[in-house]
């Protein structure tokens, strides 16, 4: 991000940047940036705290009247209220994975689980108006059975021209991700990303497909399959929990 | 989970050693008051508004969000798995603060708000993204643009 900036300036035009990593913002050395505490992914803070934002894009765009630079990097001082979990907050109930899983009843599970969330989905769609469920541009519940078939082994063929299987594969699974974190957070009591995160990636069939996935990836002999499924999959904070 | 030192070791490791390109300069430009300031997003998030194709992975092209795009037609398809979603698709000013924005022009804090907004795809090598950077300026200086707010994920 810092670099963008320094194209852009040297272009002509003045730019401040928001540092979620205070190392990387030190080594490129932008013309001005803000760092904030906050979780990446959270340029701005805390979702629906209009205030707060604008304290942190005001902090940041102040930057600009400024004449002691470049380089200007300023820390800001206050954490995501956000941030902390919310004792409140119920997860949707999902069917526990039985004893003895295997490939097909994980597949099973998973194609069984997405339409309980229905509900949950659909009064997150109206309490916020808007899903960023979408990349694959399939049907949530395509978006299960192409995972499943995955999970099953059969590597099916892509649904969409112009995208490969793995692609499709890797939106397949973002809509997922999308669709229950936004039904795990259904309702007015909202989970931090941890919250939620632990739902997804503990209790739910997706998420173990997904880790299944992963799996399947890394043992792998095709290359590009080992990658995408190996790094794009389960994220690194999960990946560290789970060894 | 707001710090390096929240993550896992060997991610923060990576993050905090992440190589960096090594400018020989150190451009800066000043302009008027924020108060006169049109200002533009240009986000790392790769952000694409509904119906176009997403981003595919280290792409080095950037995507344009006009304005008036609405919250429910912007989708974020950034290939990095390591970040959090949840604040996006509960509130798209998290990273995409142009209510936030338009809210600050009404205010007359800042002069006003650009016609078209850009977004990347902030795990492609910063090198490659610089003849599409350069290209984009260019773009911004037609909408009048003299300030840009950088956000990544």
């Amino acid at each position: 991000m810092s670099a963008l900036g320094h194209y852009i300036e040297e272009e002509g035009i003045a730019t401040v940047a928001i540092s979620l990593i205070r190392p990387q913002t030190e080594n490129t050395k932008p013309p001005r940036a803000l760092w904030v505490p906050f979780e990446l992914g959270r340029p701005f803070g805390p979702p629906n705290g209009p205030a707060f934002q604008k304290r942190v894009l005001l902090a940041a765009l102040r930057l600009l009247e400024r004449e002691d630079g470049p380089v200007i990097i300023e820390d800001f001082a206050d954490d995501d209220p956000r941030g902390q979990p919310d004792p409140a907050w119920r997860p949707p109930q999902v069917p526990a994975a039985a004893a003895g899983s295997t490939a097909e009843t994980l597949a099973a599970r998973l194609e069984a689980e997405i339409p309980l969330l229905q509900g949950a989905h659909d009064r997150w769609l109206a309490q916020h108006g808007r899903t960023t469920v979408g990349l694959s541009a399939m049907p949530i519940i395509d978006c299960g059975r192409y995972v499943a078939d995955w999970v099953r082994g059969k590597a099916p063929s892509s649904p969409r021209d112009g995208f490969s299987a793995i692609l499709i594969l890797r939106f397949a699974v973002d809509d997922l991700k999308a669709y229950y974190l936004e039904a795990g957070a259904a309702g007015a009591p909202k989970p931090s990303s941890r919250q939620v995160g632990d739902w997804f990636w503990n209790d739910t069939a997706v998420g173990a497909a997904i880790v299944e996935l992963r799996a399947i990836g890394l043992a792998s002999a095709d290359e590009r399959l080992k990658a995408v499924l190996g790094n794009f999959m389960v994220p690194a904070v999960r990946v560290a929990m789970m060894s | 989970m707001t710090r390096l030192t929240s993550l896992p070791p060997a991610q923060a490791q990576r993050l905090a050693e992440l190589e960096c390109p090594d400018f020989k300069t150190r451009p800066w430009v000043t302009g008027p008051t924020l108060s006169k300031r049109r200002v533009a997003i240009v986000s790392s998030a790769g952000l694409v508004v509904r119906g176009e194709n997403p981003f595919r992975g280290r792409d080095a092209d950037y995507r344009a969000i006009p304005a008036v795009t609405k919250p429910e037609e912007l989708l974020m398809s950034h290939i990095s798995i390591n970040f959090d979603r949840t604040g996006f698709q509960e509130d798209w000013n998290v990273a995409f603060p142009l209510d936030r924005l338009n809210e600050l022009a009404a205010d007359g804090m800042i002069g006003s708000v650009a016609r078209t907004h850009y977004s990347f795809m902030g795990a492609t090598d910063p090198v490659e993204m610089e003849l599409q950077a350069r290209e984009l300026a260019g773009r911004l200086k037609q909408d009048q643009v003299d300030a840009v707010i950088l956000s990544p994920v």
